[in-house]
Parts: C-alpha cells; sequence; structure tokens
C-alpha cells in the first residue's frame, strides 16, 4: 500500500514536471514569435487542391501585432483558412489553452518534441493542436490543427535565413478536402455530351498548398492603412 | 415589215394544288404594242403576268421574251422589263428616294442620284424624295410605282392596273404618259386594266381571256369593227323609233330604252343607214353616238 | 450584282426599327446585370466557391471585369438568339409580308443571289451584335470592375486563369459565339424562305432552339445518338476555350458542325426560294 502511494505521487509529480516543461517550451516559442512586430514577405503560392486547377501565383504577405494579416496578389491567391497567423494569435493567449508534452518525433535529421495544445475553452474555434517543436531552435516544424469549421490542417515548416524570427521559408499546408463539392448551377456545362457526372473530391482525401517565403523585411515598420480593406 | 415579237405565250398552264388558274393562254406582243390584257376577276390575269415576270413557274406552256426564253437568259430578260404587278409596295420605312435607289441598283442599269430626282418629278412627286412611304396615299405609291418601273429606261413595261385608285386627273395622266411611252421612245406595254375606256383609247392590240383560258386576240380596232355597234340615240319618239327600225333592220337589237333614248346594236356599216331611215320615218334625232364599245363586247365575250 | 444587294440590305436593316430593338434591348440586359453585380456580386461568387471556403480562403480580385463578361455571355445564351431571330427571321419573309418581295424577284437578281445577300447582311448583323456585346461584357464591365484573374466553374472543377492568359481566350470564344449566332441567323432566314409572315420563323427558331436544348439535357439513352449533331449541344462550345487544357479537338468538332449546319440551312433556304411561286 505505502508502495502504491509512493508510486502514484511519483507519477503525479513526473505528469506536473513535463506540464511544467511543455509549457516551457510552447512559451519559448511564442516569445520568438512575438518578438516579430510586423513583417513584408514575397510569397510564391502553389495550390494542389483537387477540383481546383491554379497557376503558381505571386503575392505580398503583410502582417502586424497582433492580429493584422494581409495578402496582396495581382491574381487570384488561395490560401488555407487556417493554419496560418491565426494561429500564433491563438497560442499568444496562454490562458486559452493547456499543453501537454505527448512524445518525440524525428523530422528529418531533427529531434522534436510533441506538444498537445488542447483548448479550454467551450466555444473555441481550435478543437486540438498538435505542434512539433525543435527545442534547440524554438521552432516548430510541424503542426496539426483541427478546427470545427475547417477539419484538419498540417503545416510542414521549413526555416532558413528568419529562423531567429521564427519566420518560416516554407510552409507546406496539408488541408482536407472530403467536403468539396461542385454546385449543381447555371454555371455548368449544359452542352456537356460526355455525361460527366459532377465530380465531388470522394476519392481524395486531401489537397495541399506551398508557400514559399523570401524577401522578408521585419520590424520595419507597416502602416495600418496597409491591411484597410479596399472599397 | 415584221415587227419583232417581244412576247410569246403558248399554251401556258399553270395549276396551284387542285386549283387550275390558267389552262391554256397563247398571245403575242410585238414591238411597240400598247398590249391590252383584259378578263375578268379570276381569269388568271395576276398569274400569266407572274409567269411573264418568272414570279412563277408555268406547269405547261411556253414563254419567250424578247426571242429568249428563261433558262439562262434571265438576267439579261428581266433587265429589259419594268413592271408593277397589282399594287405596288415599297419598303414602308425608307423614303421614296432610298426605296428607288434600292430598286436602281438592282435594275441592271447605272441610275444616278439625280435621275431618280427628275423621275420623281416626272411622276409627279416632286420634293417627296425625302419622305418615307408610310404616308404616301395610294395614288402617290401608284406613282412612285411607275416611277420604279421606268427608272432603267425597260424596253418592255408590264402594268397591272396601273390607274387604280388614281383621280380622273392622275387617270389622265398616266394614259397620256403610256402615249408617250409608245410613240416618242417605242416602248412595248402590256396593260391590264379594267379601265375598259383607256384600253380601248391607247392600246393597238389586246387579248381576252377568261377562266384560264385566251378567247380572243388581234388588233383592237379591228376585233371591234367587225363586231356590231350599240348605238344610243336620242329621239322624239321612242316607239315610233323602235318600229322604223324594226322594220328596216332585221338583225338589229334593242338593247335598252327611256322615255327619250334608245339603245340599238347593230351593224357598223348601218349605221349611216340607221339615221337616214329614222329621219325619212319623221323620227326626229337628237342624239347619235356609239356607246361603250369595248365593254359591251368584253361582256359579250365573256358571256358566251 | 450580289454585292449591290447586299448593300441594299444593310440599308434596310439599318432603317428598321426592330434593329435598334435587339441591340438596345442588349444594352438593357447587360445594364442590369452589371448593375446586379456591383450591387451583390459577392454573393454570386459564395454560390460557387462555397464549399471550397470552409477550408480555403480565395485572395485577391475575384469579381472582376473578366468574371463579370463571362457571367453575362453565360446568362444570355438564351436570350441573344432571340434577339438575333428578331431581325434575320424577317428578312425573307418580311418582303412578302411587305409586297416588296415580287418587286424583287421581278428584277435581273438572280433568286440565289437575293438570298446569298440577305445571309450576309444577317452575319454582318449577327456580329455587330456580337461586337456589342463583347465592348459591353468586356470593356465596360472591366471598366467598373476592374480586371484580374477568371475564376470558371466548369464541370470538372474550378479553373483559376492568369489576367495575362484570359485575353485571347475571349477572343477565339467571342469566335466561336459569333459562329453560334450566326447559326441561329442561318436557321431563322432559312425558315423565312418559308413563310410570308414574320413572327412564323422568329417563333419557329426559338422553339426548335428550346426543343433542341431540352432534348440535349435530357439524360434519356434514346436521344444518344443525335445529341452529337443538334447545333444547341454546340453552341456553348466557346466555354471550351476557359478550360484546362483547353479540348481543341472538341472545339474543332464543334465549329465543323456549326459550319455544316450553315452550309445546309444556306442551301435550303437557296432551293425553296428558287422553287417557290411568288404569289404574294
Amino acid at each position: 500500500m505505502k508502495n502504491l502511494f509512493l508510486f502514484s505521487t511519483f507519477l503525479l509529480f513526473t505528469f506536473f514536471l513535463k506540464a511544467q516543461d511543455a509549457d516551457a517550451i510552447l512559451a519559448k516559442v511564442v516569445a520568438k514569435i512575438n518578438a516579430v512586430n510586423d513583417y513584408s514577405v514575397d510569397a510564391n503560392i502553389k495550390a494542389d487542391i483537387p477540383l481546383i486547377k491554379i497557376l503558381p501565383v505571386n503575392a505580398t504577405i503583410y502582417f502586424k501585432q497582433k492580429d493584422k494579416f494581409k495578402v496582396v496578389s495581382k491574381g487570384i491567391a488561395i490560401l488555407p483558412k487556417q493554419g496560418f497567423t491565426d494561429m500564433n494569435a491563438f497560442l499568444a493567449k496562454k490562458s486559452s489553452y493547456m499543453v501537454v508534452e505527448s512524445g518525440t518525433k524525428t523530422i528529418g535529421d531533427i529531434k522534436t518534441t510533441q506538444l498537445t495544445v488542447i483548448p479550454t475553452g467551450e466555444n473555441s474555434e481550435f478543437v486540438l493542436a498538435k505542434l512539433w517543436i525543435d527545442t534547440k531552435r524554438s521552432l516548430i516544424l510541424k503542426s496539426q490543427i483541427t478546427t470545427r469549421s475547417s477539419g484538419t490542417v498540417v503545416v510542414d515548416y521549413s526555416f532558413a535565413d528568419q529562423a531567429e524570427f521564427g519566420l518560416p521559408s516554407q510552409l507546406i499546408f496539408t488541408v482536407d478536402v472530403k467536403k468539396f463539392k461542385l454546385p449543381k448551377s447555371v454555371a455548368a456545362d449544359l452542352h456537356d455530351t460526355d455525361n460527366k457526372k459532377k465530380k465531388d473530391a470522394k476519392d481524395e482525401k486531401s489537397g495541399t498548398i506551398v508557400i514559399k517565403l523570401t524577401n522578408y523585411k521585419v520590424n520595419k515598420g507597416i502602416n495600418d492603412s496597409v491591411f484597410k480593406e479596399k472599397n | 415589215m415584221e415587227k419583232e415579237t417581244v412576247i410569246k405565250v403558248e399554251h401556258l398552264a399553270k395549276s396551284f394544288g387542285s386549283f387550275q388558274a390558267v389552262k391554256d393562254v397563247s398571245f403575242t406582243v410585238s414591238r411597240g404594242d400598247v398590249f391590252g390584257f383584259l378578263g375578268p376577276n379570276g381569269a388568271g390575269k395576276s398569274t400569266t403576268i407572274r409567269c411573264l415576270l418568272s414570279l412563277i413557274k408555268p406547269n405547261a406552256g411556253k414563254i419567250e421574251l424578247f426571242g429568249k426564253s428563261y433558262t439562262n437568259n434571265r438576267s439579261e430578260i428581266l433587265s429589259k422589263i419594268g413592271s408593277i404587278i397589282e399594287k405596288p409596295d415599297f419598303y414602308k420605312y425608307l423614303s421614296a428616294q432610298k426605296n428607288l435607289e434600292i430598286f436602281a441598283r438592282i435594275s441592271g442599269a447605272s441610275v444616278s442620284k439625280s435621275q431618280i430626282g427628275e423621275m420623281l418629278e416626272f411622276v409627279g412627286l416632286t420634293g417627296r424624295g425625302g419622305d418615307k412611304i408610310g404616308g404616301f396615299s395610294h395614288g402617290m405609291k401608284q406613282r412612285l410605282g411607275i416611277a420604279q418601273t421606268l427608272l432603267h429606261q425597260p424596253d418592255l413595261i408590264i402594268l397591272d392596273e396601273p390607274t387604280t385608285g388614281l383621280d380622273p386627273q392622275g387617270i389622265v395622266e398616266i394614259r397620256n404618259l403610256i402615249l408617250r411611252l409608245k410613240n416618242e421612245q417605242n416602248k412595248t406595254i402590256l396593260l391590264s386594266s379594267h379601265q375598259l375606256s383607256e384600253i380601248e383609247l391607247i392600246a393597238n392590240r389586246m387579248v381576252i381571256i377568261n377562266k384560264g383560258k385566251s378567247i380572243v386576240e388581234g388588233e383592237v380596232q379591228d376585233l371591234l369593227n367587225a363586231q356590231e355597234l350599240v348605238v344610243h340615240l336620242e329621239v322624239d319618239a321612242v316607239e315610233k323609233a323602235k318600229q322604223v327600225i324594226s322594220t328596216h333592220f332585221s338583225n338589229a337589237q334593242f338593247v335598252g330604252e327611256t322615255s327619250t333614248e334608245l339603245e340599238v346594236a347593230i351593224e357598223k356599216n348601218q349605221v349611216p343607214n340607221l339615221n337616214k331611215a329614222l329621219i325619212e320615218n319623221g323620227v326626229m334625232v337628237f342624239a347619235l353616238e356609239p356607246k361603250r364599245k369595248l365593254e359591251d363586247f368584253f361582256m359579250k365575250i365573256v358571256q358566251s | 450584282m450580289l454585292l449591290k444587294n447586299t448593300y441594299n440590305e444593310f440599308v434596310k436593316i439599318l432603317a428598321k426599327p426592330r434593329s435598334y430593338l435587339g441591340i438596345g434591348a442588349l444594352t438593357l440586359l447587360i445594364g442590369v446585370i452589371l448593375f446586379a453585380m456591383k450591387a451583390d456580386g459577392g454573393s454570386f461568387i459564395s454560390f460557387v466557391t462555397a464549399s471550397f471556403e470552409q477550408t480555403l480562403s480565395f485572395n485577391g480580385n475575384i469579381l472582376n471585369g473578366n468574371l463579370i463578361g463571362f457571367i453575362i455571355l453565360q446568362m444570355l445564351i438564351i436570350h441573344i438568339p432571340l434577339l438575333v431571330a428578331l431581325v434575320t427571321g424577317d428578312l425573307i419573309s418580311g418582303e412578302a409580308a411587305m409586297g416588296t418581295v415580287r418587286m424583287l424577284a421581278s428584277k435581273p437578281i438572280s433568286r440565289t443571289n437575293i438570298v446569298l445577300s440577305k445571309f450576309i447582311a444577317g452575319a454582318v448583323y449577327t456580329l455587330i451584335l456580337t461586337l456589342w456585346l463583347g465592348f459591353l461584357a468586356l470593356i465596360v464591365a472591366k471598366w467598373i470592375f476592374g480586371t484580374g484573374d477568371l475564376i470558371v466553374l466548369n464541370s470538372d472543377g474550378l479553373v483559376i486563369l492568369q489576367e495575362q492568359d484570359i485575353m485571347w481566350r475571349y477572343g477565339l470564344a467571342f469566335m466561336v459565339a459569333f459562329l453560334s449566332l450566326l447559326t441561329i441567323s442561318s436557321l431563322s432566314i432559312c425558315l423565312s424562305a418559308f413563310a410570308d409572315n414574320s413572327i412564323g420563323p422568329i417563333v419557329s427558331t426559338m422553339a426548335i432552339i428550346i426543343l433542341f436544348t431540352i432534348i440535349g439535357s435530357l439524360d434519356v439513352s434514346v436521344f444518344d445518338t443525335i445529341k452529337p449533331y443538334l447545333f444547341t449541344t454546340h453552341m456553348a462550345s466557346w466555354r471550351s476555350f476557359f478550360e484546362d487544357p483547353i479540348p481543341m479537338s472538341k472545339i474543332i468538332q464543334s465549329v465543323v458542325i456549326l459550319l455544316v449546319h450553315n452550309v445546309i440551312l444556306v442551301v435550303i433556304a437557296i432551293v425553296k426560294f428558287n422553287k417557290k411561286d411568288i404569289t404574294s
């Protein structure tokens, strides 16, 4: 009985220590992210999504703390709805989640610590987030975010010369496409004699968006007018 | 000298479904003729004229114009013809000038705008060239139709009821115009009309058709002279005049009478004797004149 | 003589009030569409992108002149044929109704040339209508909505075409659209050769378009043999220029079928008009 009590106490203490470790790890990551007041970056966006054909598009992305975000492109660019800067904004509010260390994983040749982030609010858009963190550099190398509206998005991060700011050089988003369907409508080909049925994405489960980010301008100051919607 | 044959129709026939509009029509028109083309309503006149103008294809028979058939010669033939078929119709949304320009362009001759202006003047439509046809009276359209017919100086003119709807002055003008075209320009004219008095005055040759067939064809005066004359008499004693005529002219027929007037059909060569007989028998003759020769001739032919 | 009478036909078409009715109606229709898109075009786009927008966001000027032009072309595929037939269906039968056909046919111009000149004039009117449509749908729309990439919903998905890749597609699309409308023009003129009034050919043309469109859209095997040969099946082939990759063989097939229709309709009209007894 005494041994059982000691063992249980040891387990709880270990768990508590791990939670403290997870908080600390994530805090370092968040601190790095928060060190960036603003940035602009040139992006090349390549989307490979079932039911969508689009050529790579060049855009400029602007960000300013806390949550100002704007994509400016000459043409139409497709971006994931979730998993971009919204995740950083979520992580910045420490009180809205709890984080637990849940293992390790080697990504490339880097051993990462897996953290599970569980939102504490009942109405949170985020349902669950898993982060694979390079603890040496306090960088997220991979994330898996599940939201109520968008399903699950997996993001693979690559870093280059802006790693000190936690700003990636490449992001690969893998999005859930099971819900994609084409509307039956006036826009469809009335005279389609091939009897092509309108495909939905039943057979395909995911699509990817690859964003290459270059020419960062960090903490140079960005006017709020940049983020205003044009009428 | 034998005159050139401009129109030659031989045993023309045309049916529309089971209805035979033209059964057997034949006639010849020579150059310089004013040719009367007569027949009651439904006789087949319009159908025959439309065949002449290649608007309708006959089922049988032969048509030659200027010595040629329509096969392979259609444009050449039609370039020498000007025509009005029934009432002239124009583009209501265009002016008179524009209408004439449209028809002039495809008439086969070069017609300038000034010539069109002169033609409008010629038919009494001076200053009306810019007016839309929609505002034209029937008489004005008729005049414009004649202008359209003459614009390209055709050799053969086919007129179907050209005086319909015209006032007396207009009728006289058309008559004089036709005579001028014949006498001054040696035009050949085929004239279909219900104004028999007009035909009698201006036509030198004619054909009468009835129920799709030609009945009689020839020189107008020969046809009329060979027949009886209807003489209109104004006398003091109608009954007495009748007795005298019955006694002296056994073939005479009384056509009509009033208390002072009498009409009698009699052979033309006996007309001088008629007057003499009446006077010698004490009948006072106040007037003696031939009445509606062609009309009577026409009615007789058609009814026989 | 063909050229002279073709010029005559232009004069007549330009003088008829109904010619301007067609252009006016087109202008009004497109004006209404432009106004509606300006007022609430976003809802229209959302309808197309709705199922994608749960996961993706579309950035950029989506509601631009190129898209509006496409929507206008798409919406007017039934309406413009009526505006064409309104004028071309009257070209031969209108002359019969007015009585001028007998004046025309007794002139030294062959009946074949009369019909050909009407086809040519009808084709030019159709071209004018198509060019006006293009001007309003693209130039005016771009002036109002700006320019940008074109997002198109095809039967196999969304295609987003880059701005610099669009105008040549529109150029070719309008050519094929013109050929489609020319077929309508030819059909109505052909029917006009059989009638002596204006309304008959116009109504018959629309009835044939509607009937063939319905046959083409019914998923019934008994019609499968004839569907590929109906001209209505190919009237929307202009859309194929906005696919990626462009199905050129399919488009060429459509062009050939439409051209064959035009030739056949012209020949039928010529034969009919040549044989016709002109009694009006």
